[in-house]
């Protein structure tokens, strides 16, 4: 279990997300907004690339192609000297975490995606054993906000009293490598506890609160039906429960949630009341950020102004 | 101790067993005889030394000899040691003058060449005899036994071991943390018992032993008392308790006036929370002590507010504000943790819904809930139907339950419901390797789940119940009991559930793959029961670590071998056993608990004690007091008033390890002091020789066990005994090359008990460090570590070191 | 047709269990000997409770060397969620097992149209540096989101540029992803990958696998009858 004392706040690569930045760029300049507001030190490249994550679950990638990727961006980070990778995706976490033991304990993967840099003229990636440390290198930008949880107490200019809102954390996050979730992994409240710290009344239990958002990675392109009754099951469960918020901390699942909600409304015949956001948004609109020019809502498929309006931020 | 006077040959003998031929047919005795007679020694032979006869003559030849050191050549020391110690005793000699050379395991048996057989009988004779040139007489070491027991713990395992103990005339003191005796066992209504298809009922079993303990002269039963400490040592702890303040004197009849009138209602843990009961109460009806007692954490009179209602109330005077803390001070010979365990916190695993949804609990708490003392008085209903106000304690007299079961069923006037579908889940956090999980069986949750759906069958037979298993474990007779639950009409289910999901009317889904039939089931159930793995108690985990006891990776109390010693703790002098060893259920608990008492008779009725091994002595003239033996892993070294270092003759083990750590060479092991060791060196060794350093322990029953294999080595192997390779120094390794060994070879135990766990890496760390500091000569040194049956690979390396050494010869 | 050659994901071995064992892409201790079929797995999966999917079914085949699970529709309905990752009691992980039959199936050659759709992933990270949904899936998104979705992409831009951020996802990877794509081998198995896709249709293959995929997968899941699944065809993406 990892331990909320141990999450660092200095020398943070927020890792570039490709669906963030394709479609909810407001989730990283959010985060960045509330980063900045509560003194941490991250920085952002450029020269990081993706992660692999949608190409490596769609099994397009070989897991070779993967962890050499994964040491590149190593290099990157530690070469600016910002190694601890703080993700804004789940599955970028994942892989590497993941990427990052494998590197550690695989001499002959080591070996291997070293030569390549070499044969290359990389040498300034290759990757030495115990060059990053998996439990120690790698974060979701979650847990940093978790960390800061009293500080955005402290901080927040807008209270959300009230709101009944229902965390969806991501199943990259806390099912992959489980031992190394903050909490118990059969029941993450790392979103609960930061809503709560925002004033929000999290519904800290719902039913099938870890089912997967239904993306699928593969599935909602080959099994579409399949995957958006899961998404269905899921909301059915929420509007049941009275939710008018759901906050996630992973672009897919967002994507999933919020770009398909209104298609399932169509397609179903149903109706949900609920709107949707990232949880460094909803810090970010509770520090006081402007809902369009910090936290970009104008990219989000359910639209959010009835929220803003009844909670008074517009 | 060293008389260090003569040579000693005038007063030495060797005797020389035939052994039937055994080392007759491959030794040439006679040879051996003429050899070292011509050196002016006397030696006998006899067919049989080990027979009367055989006995006979080595006490004769002693005696008109007026001998004070004698040689025997026979079979391991580990066969007939303790008989030669004794036939040389008799005689008025020392045992420190008897030196036994291995002449059939460890030289006629492994060695088909007779000439080198001989040879080698030669050098361990006459290494035997250069050894005791100047004898070293061995102490005897006698250690009084406090005649008196304590047990820890006052479930039935505890209750069940004093009862032995007491009954076996030691006296017992039974020391129980909470106000009454009981355990777990006290909360669940009717138990499982192997023979029978019927439960019984719990009360009726454990009560009359609960009376029987308050009423035995041989018991001093002290509850609401905790263990402060242990101090001493086996034969002779000092132990401390703490006996906290009941605030009710002796002189309670228990008739409960105080409990009616008191004003503060309070959780009651005894009934898992479900009802509540005063701030002064008895434990539960059948408590003994039979005398109330006041929660200090709610009476009001004892928080500073003006009450003491209870005190108006008493007819006897027994309320007493000012009682005290006391504590108490025991000298006792031997100690039985029976400290037993509690049930896994399921809320760890929130799939299940525990803690979040009402209608979700143990089976111990339904076990509460179905007992007829309990907070339904034992009627089956929902828990989200049941309010605690409904139930607040009317009367705590209540006695004794079993026979009044009917009458109480229609008594449920809160319109509270039967639950008519109830589904167990077993193995909640046993053989689960996620992290909060327990690896093992738990052991008794299936027959506990069996139990109970078989109790509900009976009452309420229209109750639909399922069972959610992955194997049915009904162990031995149990199975008779599992199948007359299944003709109840049971349903099993084979799969492990994934989660439990609330539906607004607080009904609830269990959602589980049907492995049999490969469909997955939402299964409707009223009440959700979750079979919790049985972990260690906090009172098994605090005596722990009081006691300095090993443990196993789950925090269980670690038997010294799980078949010889069942019940022996890593310390002498301490037992453990029921559930704070491992999960078990009653039937076994008990069992256990009187195999303890035996043991912990038996180590106390063995007054005074002498100690078999071996163990350091220390000389305190070369002593500078310097604090390194102190590092004992045993702790058996330490420094009295005088700042003297003394030695604790029934902790130390005889390992050695402070004799490395001594730098002045004041810390020397009886029997295996340097000059003994070198002595046997230069008497054992030819040029070319391999020699190795054996264990006393398991590495030299397996160099034996070569013998008995009939598997061979070359005679220019050498063996040396020693309690452990932790006394072989650098100057006995030295001493070895200069006296012609080729190699040396450390022949180690594998750390597989309590005491080679902790020996064996010092082992090992000595070894490393040796080889280091001898430079060239550290490639000429090697290690094995062996076990019993590992006869083959011992004598491979045996035979190829041999074999190397003949080369460089 | 030959084989592909994917020594790390499908190192070459006597078993089936092995190979999954042996994999990178497995945890390292997986307890895939120690399985119970106990269910745990199976009763958490999404994938079993909407379509026939079991992968309490999938680990016992693999246990039992039964390689025609390879051949099985089943493997390709995994949602790579890990639900029975985190709750496997005996740290058994099927969702990384049906990682490497994935990958052992695609070596064969088998179901491979399905990675038709997402091929052109790899080409995005080796221009761009990152990865971006494939021009199959977005068209199916437009048909199913609609203008709001469409006016949103669009705008895309602007909104960056008003948020601060650079107008659009740049990434300066000096052709260094490039180069890794090239020596690990991914642009040759692309090419393997499509070669093997074109032969099948060719061949027909293709036709009536997918008809038989289809019906199946409407029997399974149920058909709501989604305009972009009646016209998927899974031949899109070849044209890229």
């Amino acid at each position: 279990m990892k331990a909320i004392e141990s999450i660092p706040d200095r020398k943070l690569l927020l890792f570039k997300s490709c669906m963030v930045g394709q479609e909810y760029p407001g989730v990283e300049t959010a985060t960045r907004y509330v980063f900045d507001r509560l003194g941490v030190d991250y920085c952002i490249n450029d020269e990081q690339s993706c992660c692999t994550g949608i190409g490596h679950y769609t099994d397009v990638f070989e897991g070779l192609t993967t962890t050499a990727i994964a040491a590149r961006n190593f290099a990157v980070a530690r070469k600016c000297g910002y190694p601890n990778i703080t993700c804004l995706c789940s599955t970028c976490y994942a892989i590497n975490k993941e990427a990052c033991e494998l590197l550690n304990t695989n001499t002959e993967v080591r070996d291997k995606v070293n030569s390549i840099f070499i044969e290359k003229g990389f040498d300034d990636l290759v990757y030495e054993k115990g060059d990053m440390n998996p439990r120690t290198n790698f974060y979701h930008a979650v847990e940093i906000l978790l960390s800061k949880v009293g500080k955005i107490q402290e901080e927040k200019k807008f209270d959300f009293s009230g709101i009944r809102a229902a965390a969806h954390h991501a199943c990259h996050y806390y099912k992959v490598k489980y031992l190394d979730v903050v909490g118990n992994p059969e029941n993450p409240q790392l979103i609960d506890t930061i809503a709560e710290a925002c004033g929000a009344s999290p519904v800290r239990w719902y039913e099938d609160r870890t089912l997967t958002c239904g993306m699928g990675f593969s599935q909602l392109h080959l099994n579409k039906s399949t995957s958006l009754q899961v998404t269905k099951t899921k909301l059915d469960s929420l509007q049941r429960a009275g939710v008018e918020l759901m906050i996630h901390m992973c672009p897919n699942c967002h994507i999933q949630y919020d770009r398909y909600q209104p298609v399932i409304e169509k397609e179903f015949g149903v109706e949900y009341d609920m709107v949707h956001m990232n949880i460094a948004q909803f810090v970010a609109l509770s520090l006081g950020a402007d809902p369009y020019k910090v936290c970009g809502f104008q990219t989000h498929s359910v639209p959010l102004e009835g929220f803003l309006e009844k909670t008074g931020i517009i | 101790m060293t008389d260090g006077t003569t040579d000693g040959l005038d007063k030495a003998a060797v005797f020389i067993c035939h052994c039937s031929g055994n080392i007759s047919e491959h030794v040439d005795i006679d040879a051996v005889k003429k050899t070292l007679k011509a050196e002016g020694i006397s030696v006998f032979d006899y067919e049989y030394l080990c027979s009367s006869q055989g006995q006979s003559l080595i006490k004769n030849k002693i005696l008109e000899g007026n001998l004070d050191r004698v040689v025997i050549g026979s079979c391991t020391p580990s066969k007939h040691g303790t008989l030669f110690k004794k036939c040389v005793q008799e005689t008025g000699l020392n045992r420190g003058g008897l030196e036994i050379a291995n002449l059939r395991e460890q030289c006629a048996w492994v060695h088909p060449d007779r000439t080198g057989a001989t040879e080698k009988a030669l050098s361990l004779l006459r290494a035997k005899l250069k050894r005791l040139e100047n004898i070293e007489p061995l102490e005897e070491i006698k250690v009084d036994i406090a005649q008196q027991a304590l047990v820890i713990g006052g479930g039935i395992a505890g209750i069940t071991a004093a009862l032995n103990l007491a009954d076996n005339g030691i006296s017992t003191f039974l020391v129980e943390k909470d106000s009454s005796i009981g355990g777990q066992m006290a909360k669940i209504g009717k138990i499982f018992s192997p023979d029978k298809l019927a439960e019984e009922c719990a009360m009726c079993s454990l009560s009359p032993l609960m009376n029987e303990v308050a009423a035995h002269p041989k018991i001093s039963l002290l509850t609401w008392t905790e263990i402060e400490s242990l101090s001493g040592s086996a034969g002779n702890f000092m132990v401390r308790l703490k006996k906290k303040p009941r605030y009710v004197k002796d002189s309670c009849t228990a008739c409960g006036r105080c409990s009616r009138v008191c004003p503060v209602p309070v959780e009651d843990e005894f009934n898992c929370g479900y009802m509540d009961k005063k701030a002064i109460s008895l434990r539960f009806s059948q408590s003994v002590p039979k005398i109330y007692c006041i929660d200090p954490d709610y009476c009001l009179q004892l928080n500073g507010e003006a009450c003491g209602k209870c005190a108006t109330a008493c007819k006897t005077g027994a309320i007493d504000f000012s009682q005290k803390e006391e504590i108490i001070e025991l000298n006792v010979g031997a100690v039985i943790v029976a400290t037993g365990f509690e049930e896994y916190d399921v809320s760890q695993k929130p799939q299940y819904g525990y803690g979040i949804f009402e209608n979700v609990l143990t089976q111990m708490e339904l076990a509460r809930i179905m007992g007829i003392n309990g907070p339904t008085k034992g009627e089956l209903l929902r828990i989200s139907d049941f309010s605690k106000l409904s139930n607040a304690p009317k009367s705590a007299t209540c006695t004794s339950g079993c026979e009044s079961s009917s009458d109480h069923s229609s008594d449920n006037s809160s319109g509270a419901e039967t639950p008519k579908r109830i589904v167990m889940i077993q193995c909640v956090g046993s053989r689960d390797e996620k992290e909060g999980g327990n690896r093992y069986c738990s052991r008794y949750c299936c027959m506990a789940a069996l139990k109970h759906a078989s109790l509900i069958k009976k009452k309420y037979p229209e109750t639909e119940i399922t069972i959610c298993y992955i194997d049915v474990r009904a162990f031995g007779f149990y199975e008779n009991y599992y199948r007359a639950v299944q003709e109840t009409g049971v349903n099993f289910v084979r799969g492990r559930p994934a989660e439990v999901i609330e539906k607004p009317d607080k009904s609830l889904v269990v959602r589980v793959e049907d492995t049999l039939n490969q469909k997955i089931r939402e299964l409707p159930a009223d009440l959700v029961v979750l079979s919790a793995a049985m972990v260690p108690s906090p009172g098994t985990r605090k005596i722990a670590s009081v006691l300095n006891l090993s443990q196993d990776e789950s925090g269980f109390i670690k038997e010294r071998h799980s078949k010889l010693k069942p019940v022996d703790s890593s310390l002498d002098g301490i037992f453990v056993c029921g559930t704070a060893q491992s999960p078990k259920d009653v039937t076994d608990a008990i069992a256990q608990a009187g195999l303890a008492a035996v043991r912990a008779r038996a180590f106390i009725t063995d007054s005074p004690k002498s100690l078999d091994n071996e163990i350091a002595a220390i000389n305190q003239l070369l002593c500078t007091r310097c604090g390194e033996c102190l590092k004992c892993p045993f702790n058996a070294l330490s420094l009295n008033e005088s700042g003297r270092v003394v030695l604790d003759p029934l902790i130390c083990t005889g390992c050695g390890y402070c004799t490395e750590l001594c730098k002045d060479g004041a810390v020397q092991v009886a029997g295996f002091t340097k000059s003994q060791l070198k002595a046997e060196i230069e008497g054992v060794l030819e040029e070319g020789d391999m020699l190795g350093f054996v264990n006393s322990g398991i590495a030299s029953l397996t160099c034996d066990n070569i013998g008995n294999s009939v598997l061979t080595y070359p005679s220019n192997v050498k063996l040396i005994k020693v309690p452990t390779t932790l006394v072989v120094g650098r100057d006995l390794v030295l001493h070895a090359f200069k006296h012609g060994a080729s190699s040396v070879l450390f022949v180690e135990d594998p750390p597989d008990s309590p005491r080679a766990e902790v020996i064996y890496p010092l082992t090992t760390s000595h070894f490393k460090k040796l080889k280091e500091e001898l430079g060239d000569s550290g490639s000429r040194i090697y290690f094995k570590k062996t076990y019993v049956p590992n006869t083959k690979g011992l004598a491979g390396t045996f035979t190829s070191l041999a074999r190397e050494g003949e080369m460089i010869k | 047709m030959m084989s592909y050659v994917n020594e790390y994901d499908t190192p070459e071995c006597k078993t089936l269990a092995e190979t999954a064992k042996k994999s990178i892409r497995t945890p390292e201790s997986m307890g895939l000997d120690r399985c119970i079929q106990c269910g745990a797995c199976t009763a958490s999966c999404p994938a079993a409770r909407f379509t026939d999917y079991s992968p309490r079914q999938i680990v016992k085949k693999v246990l039992e060397n039964d390689r025609s699970v390879l051949e099985s529709e089943m493997i390709w309905s995994c949602f790579y969620c890990y639900s029975c990752n985190v709750r496997c009691p005996r740290n058994n992980s099927p969702v990384t097992i049906v990682q490497v039959l994935r990958q052992m199936a695609i070596n064969e050659g088998i179901g491979i149209e399905k990675l038709a759709y997402f091929l052109e992933i790899g080409e995005c990270l080796a221009e761009n540096g990152a990865s971006k949904v494939p021009g199959a899936g977005i068209r199916n998104m437009e048909k199913d989101l609609g203008e709001r979705w469409i006016g949103i992409k669009r705008n895309m831009e602007p909104i960056r540029s008003e948020l601060g951020l650079s107008s659009r996802d740049f990434r300066d990877t000096h052709g260094e992803v490039q180069a890794i794509l090239e020596s690990t081998g991914y642009f040759e198995r692309e090419k393997w990958i499509k070669a093997r896709i074109q032969e099948k249709k060719i061949h027909g293959f293709l036709k009536t696998d997918l008809k038989t995929d289809c019906s199946k997968n409407e029997k399974k899941s149920g058909d709501f009858g989604f305009e972009s699944d009646r016209e998927y065809t899974g031949q899109e993406a070849l044209t890229v």
